[in-house]
């Protein structure tokens, strides 16, 4: 290393470098760019409804009169679904919906995970037995059986439901950033701070957080396409509180049924749904790349 | 010493003007820049320097374990004569931009030449003892492997000779032993009775200091007459002849039946050959797995698999620098013990000045990728003539004090290596010419050679 | 003293294992004196970077006393109350110079005038931290300075360390080894501490940086009469940069002197052993190649912890029936066979085991001829006949402790015990 360069110029080539271990992956990048599409249709439909064509961004667009699915045509690319939707602006609407939720189970499950994992780790002993045990068990809670319980308690609501997946999402974090600070905390430089006399909060979000943060990080976007398909397969088995809610499970399952006559009612939400699972886990692999630093030195 | 050794001149490896560079995210390293040097035959070359001197990196390039971004911009490595990593020379000349891929499909070719030598004519030490070998398989295996892919026409005789030698067979090898030893009339007896196979294994015994001679009488006897099945027996010849593994899928109950006899086969000379190399208890350790095994054991190890198809030449990269002092002293000994039994070329590489001067006849002194001094050892320890050799020596720290001096100043940026000569920057004598070119090796003594412009070429 | 340790104990528990202990560290006394550079030498798995970590309160010890700032004739009274059992003297002068139970802001002040080094520039520097916020770290953690005014000290430390003051904004990863080494010295000396541990601190490093930290430790030295606890395995630096030694084996001190003492004139069979062990360049002793490998922490041996390696072992020096089993197996099996048909061994406690079918007599005679090549032989006090088999029994051990040899000078040995002596005359 030169002795020169400052150290703001040494930043932004460290930038760079990621940005171009990122981009040699050919399919990370594929898979970014699909992401994108799911994000940017999220944007704009959630804050900049009125420049689409929608006159109910939020809610499909029955159309009883016609309600037999029709095959692709120059009208409908996609063709339509039970009851007479029109399945292109129904796929938009929808993916607004599930991005959201997928983001809005995945944040705080990994806020509470990560905070959980951490205290686990850094008090040791006992307080780590008690978190993870405790981690254990909500680990065993089939999601499903827990959805349905709080789906019965607070009302079928889209809140209960994304209620219920964070309670079951926590622990995986939980266990990730666990092992993610256990490692880091036997790292010479958390012995180095003890000895420096930092406190033990100090020490845990001034060391362990940000050196145990880019996995997790990592982690968060792989788990998007999980949780993605994990909401649409409670939507398909009739898990939405309202009809007509735009979600790519729901238009699944509006599609089962005629499966026989017009498979692409169910096959091309349900490609929607696997292809955002298949982008974000390239994504992230192209992330994990990115903080891998063998991945960075070698071409 | 040397004299006697130098029957073949030609030496084992030559390496001549080698440019190996990696290509990198953050830039061409150039980590070996023009290296030359020569193995002979029967020595132990020391290689020596710092760390990011390259030693590592030519010790695997001669195996041919390099990554696929190493390209090789000039220059050779003849083993044996022949030049395995011209492809990728090739390759890089012709290519306008140098794709990591396209070199390691080439790559990938120069790897099945070479695995025809590797382990067989030359093998390779590495410094972790605990991540060459694999957990989950026991040591003998380990070994026995490497004896079961490239030697299986040893084991095939080793067996076939039990089961040909009868006990009259045995007796008048007993008795040879007792009248005139291990030697050519031995030897011959074997031959005529085409029991070939039976010599290491006697000679393991016979060897052995801590064995009564009945012992030992009792335990040759024991060598003969193994009965082998009619079916296997074919097919052992047939290896035998051809020193090669038939394709065992092909002949599916047989084959099962052939691959255990040379498994067995091999755990036995693995075993024997531990003892010879003095480890305790060689039938216990060779089931054991490496887990159970302490740091030096598993050392002793790794440098017995490198060793059990008697190589022509061993690369040990930095064997004891994991390991305690005293474990370190032990494992020396070892390569000074195997340097007597077994006629073989060494080269060790080490960043530890000391430890080459206890096992080497010739040391080469690298630098930023460079060879810039070689020479005998008592030339090298007591008169260097390259400033950084000179330095060197007098920042390693000894038991009898002495005032340690350090050398300023940074290794150079290998992205960005200086122009003229890589020590330049931290020469005290450097002149202007130092700056413009790098000097090529200058003879300064018997067989000893600088890279440095005080011993020739145009002076100031 | 600058720190004086007494019976300092630490003992690791292995999580789920009731009763198995890793004694790292065992009843271990040093003393450092203001201004000493002290010299620590032992194998991986001696406990000496344990018990470097023991002295600042890195972690706390099973058991012992670490006394900070004692005056040499209180330290005095401190040991002569030990040796007496006087429990109530001891305490009193342990409750005002210990710093085994500071806590919180107690612990902190104390952090103040300890600093450490640690062997790996990579690891022990966040890689997310300016090296300003490294070296700052102790001072401000500490509470010794202002944050304004460590931001001044922080760049008169890289000063002393020989660094540019640009570097200050840097990360570590754009450092070479050495460079890092050198901020975490800066870091290590940063409130000026009047001990520092540096454990290991150039085993990472190339030897032309490493002789140049060692002069930068020297020169520190020498400015701040700073005392230095100096860990490494490596007995050439330490003869190079201590005033005095401490040898250590599997948890135990084997010998402490003057450097001078213990280099040239070394007595613990271990530590000649280690001294002739180091590669030299020119060599002027004979090496002595210890056989095996250093015990198992978690079963030490009986006795003296080396006398399974030691090549002068004494019959009392700690071997058991159990050590004793597989020799006499292997030399009934091999070079005696002929004369041992059928024999069988019994362990009948730790220190008698019973050889079946077996003549006494003729063990005898195996015995006597082995004893050389086996030291373990060595430890039969007597051969009994009982029947058809004999019942071998063994001399009752003496574990070592740490004998006088001059005033500076300790050898925990038993040839140094004057009735070992006489006992067992050495040839």
């Amino acid at each position: 290393m030169s002795a020169q360069k400052t150290a703001k110029e040494d930043k932004h080539r460290e930038l760079k470098l990621s940005m171009e271990v990122f981009f040699s992956n050919k399919s990370a990048v594929a898979g970014l760019v699909i992401f994108l599409f799911y994000f940017f249709d999220a944007i704009i439909l959630q804050f900049f409804p009125q420049v689409m064509p929608f006159k109910h961004p939020y809610s499909l667009t029955p159309n009883y009169v016609n309600p037999i699915p029709l095959p692709p045509s120059k009208k409908f690319p996609f063709g339509t679904t039970y009851p007479g939707v029109n399945l292109l602006t129904a796929i938009i609407k929808s993916i607004r919906l599930d991005f959201w939720l997928s983001l809005a189970v995945v944040v705080p499950g990994a806020f509470l995970g990560v905070i959980i994992g951490i205290v686990a780790t850094y008090f040791g002993g006992l307080v780590d037995e008690v978190l993870m045990r405790i981690t254990d068990i909500v680990f065993s809670i089939p999601y499903l059986v827990l959805a349905i319980a709080i789906g019965y308690v607070l009302g079928r609501t889209l809140d209960s439901m994304m209620i219920a997946l964070i309670l079951v999402w926590w622990p995986l974090y939980a266990r990730y950033a666990r092992s993610v600070t256990l490692e880091v905390k036997e790292i010479t430089f958390i012995e180095a701070a003890r000895a420096a006399g930092s406190s033990k909060m100090k020490i845990m979000f001034r060391h362990i957080l940000p050196n145990s943060l880019p996995p997790v990080f990592v982690q968060m976007s792989l788990d998007l396409g999980t949780i993605m398909l994990t909401i649409s397969a409670l939507a398909f088995i009739g898990f939405l509180p309202a009809a007509n809610l735009p979600e790519l499970g729901y238009l699944t399952s509006l599609g089962y049924n005629y499966v026989e006559t017009a498979p692409w009612a169910m096959i091309i939400p349900g490609m929607f749904i696997v292809l955002f699972a298949l982008a974000v886990n390239l994504m992230g692999d192209g992330f994990r790349d990115v903080i891998d630093p063998r991945r960075r030195s070698a071409l | 010493m040397m004299e006697n050794r130098k029957h073949d001149s030609s030496p084992i490896v030559k390496i001549e003007n080698l440019h190996l560079h990696y290509y990198t995210r953050r830039g061409i390293y150039k980590a070996l820049n023009g290296v030359n040097l020569e193995i002979r035959r029967g020595e132990v070359l020391g290689v020596a320097g710092e760390s990011g001197c390259g030693k590592s990196t030519l010790g695997r390039a001669i195996m041919g374990i390099i990554p696929r971004n190493a390209a090789i911009v000039e220059g050779k490595i003849l083993v044996d004569g022949v030049d395995y990593l011209k492809p990728l020379r090739e390759y890089f000349k012709k290519a306008k931009k140098f794709k990591p891929t396209k070199n390691q499909d080439l790559l990938k070719k120069v790897n099945e030449e070479m695995s025809k030598i590797r382990g067989q004519k030359i093998s390779m030490v590495f410094q972790e003892p605990m991540t060459t070998l694999n957990p989950l398989l026991t040591v003998g295996y380990q070994i026995s492997e490497v004896l079961f892919y490239h030697n299986p026409g040893l084991l095939a005789s080793r067996r076939l000779a039990r089961a040909r030698a009868t006990k009259e067979d045995t007796k008048n090898i007993v008795k040879i032993l007792k009248e005139e030893g291990e030697g050519e009339r031995l030897r011959q007896y074997l031959k005529n009775r085409n029991i070939m196979g039976l010599e290491d294994q006697i000679i393991s015994i016979w060897r052995r200091k801590e064995l009564h001679d009945l012992k030992k009488e009792q335990m040759i006897l024991e060598l003969c007459c193994e009965p082998i099945s009619s079916m296997a027996r074919g097919y052992l010849e047939q290896i035998e002849k051809t020193n090669s593994l038939p394709k065992f899928s092909k002949l599916p109950i047989v084959g099962r039946i052939v691959k255990r006899e040379l498994l067995k086969e091999a755990f036995k000379k693995s075993a024997e050959f531990l003892g010879l190399l003095g480890i305790p208890d060689p039938d216990k350790v060779v089931y054991m797995y490496p887990h159970e095994l302490s740091g030096g054991q598993r050392q002793r190890i790794v440098i017995t698999t490198a060793m059990i198809n008697n190589p022509n030449l061993v690369i040990l990269d930095e064997p004891t620098s994991a390991l305690d002092v005293t474990i370190q002293a032990q494992i020396l000994e070892l390569v000074k013990e195997l340097k007597e039994k077994i006629n073989s070329t060494y080269m060790f590489i080490s960043h530890d000045l000391s430890v080459l001067s206890e096992v080497s006849d010739r040391i080469a002194i690298m630098y930023a990728g460079q060879v810039v001094e070689v020479g005998p050892k008592s030339a090298i320890f007591n008169s260097p003539k390259h400033p950084y050799t000179q330095m060197l020596m007098e920042a390693i720290p000894t038991i009898e004090a002495h005032e340690l001096k350090g050398i300023k100043g940074e290794v150079p940026d290998m992205r960005n290596p200086p122009k003229g000569c890589m020590f330049y920057p931290r020469c005290p004598y450097a002149m202007p010419i130092c700056k413009e070119k790098r000097p090529p090796l200058f003879k300064v003594g018997e067989d000893h050679y600088v890279a440095c412009y005080l011993y020739g070429g145009e002076k100031k | 003293m600058i720190i004086a340790a007494r019976k300092l104990t630490k003992y690791f528990e292995i999580k789920g294992v009731k009763n198995a202990f890793i004694r790292a560290v065992d009843d271990v006394d040093i003393e450092i004196k203001e201004g000493e550079i002290v010299g620590l030498v032992g194998e991986s798995g001696s406990g000496k970077s344990t018990l470097g970590r023991l002295l600042i309160r890195l972690i706390d010890p099973t058991s012992g006393e670490i006394l900070y700032n004692i005056p040499d004739d209180e330290l005095e009274e401190y040991d002569i109350a030990l040796e007496n059992n006087d429990e109530k003297a001891a305490k009193k002068i342990a409750d005002k110079y210990s710093i085994t139970r500071l806590k919180g802001e107690d612990l902190r002040r104390f952090r103040r005038n300890v600093g450490i080094v640690f062997q790996d520039p990579y690891s022990s520097l966040d890689p997310r931290w300016k090296i300003e916020d490294i070296i700052a770290e102790p001072i401000i953690e500490t509470k010794a300075m202002k944050p304004e005014e460590a931001k001044k000290r922080v760049e008169e430390l890289l000063d002393e360390v020989e660094l540019p003051r640009e570097f200050k904004n840097r990360f570590p990863h754009e450092l070479s080894g050495g460079q890092r080494q050198r901020v975490a010295l800066a870091r290590g000396i940063a409130t000026f501490p009047k001990l520092v541990i540096l454990d290991e601190p150039t085993s990472a490093l190339d030897v032309s940086v490493q002789a140049e930290i060692l002069e930068l430790l020297r020169s520190l030295r020498k400015k701040y009469n700073m005392a230095m606890l100096f860990i490494t395995h490596n007995i050439s630096v330490v003869s190079y940069m201590s005033d005095r030694i401490f040898v250590m084996y599997a948890g135990k001190i084997m010998e402490k002197g003057y450097k001078n003492d213990v280099i040239k004139d070394p007595q613990h069979p271990y530590t000649i052993a280690l001294i002739s062990a180091v590669p030299q360049i020119k060599r002027t002793m004979q090496r002595i190649i210890l056989k095996g490998d250093p015990p198992n922490l978690l079963n030490l041996p009986k006795g003296c912890r080396f006398h399974p390696r030691c090549p002068v072992a004494l019959p009392v020096c700690g071997w058991t029936a159990n050590e004793l089993k597989p020799t006499l197996e292997f030399l009934i099996e091999t070079k005696y066979f002929t004369e041992f048909p059928n024999v069988s061994i019994e362990i009948k406690g730790e220190r008698e085991l019973i050889v079946n079918n077996a003549d006494p007599e003729k063990l005898r005679q195996v015995v006597n001829a082995e004893k050389e090549n086996a030291r373990v032989l060595l430890s039969i006090k007597e051969i009994a006949s009982n029947g058809n088999s004999s019942i071998i029994r063994l001399h009752e051990y003496k574990t070592p402790k740490l004998y006088k040899l001059s005033n500076s000078r300790e050898v925990y040995c038993l040839l140094f015990d004057p009735t070992i002596k006489e006992r067992f005359k050495q040839p």
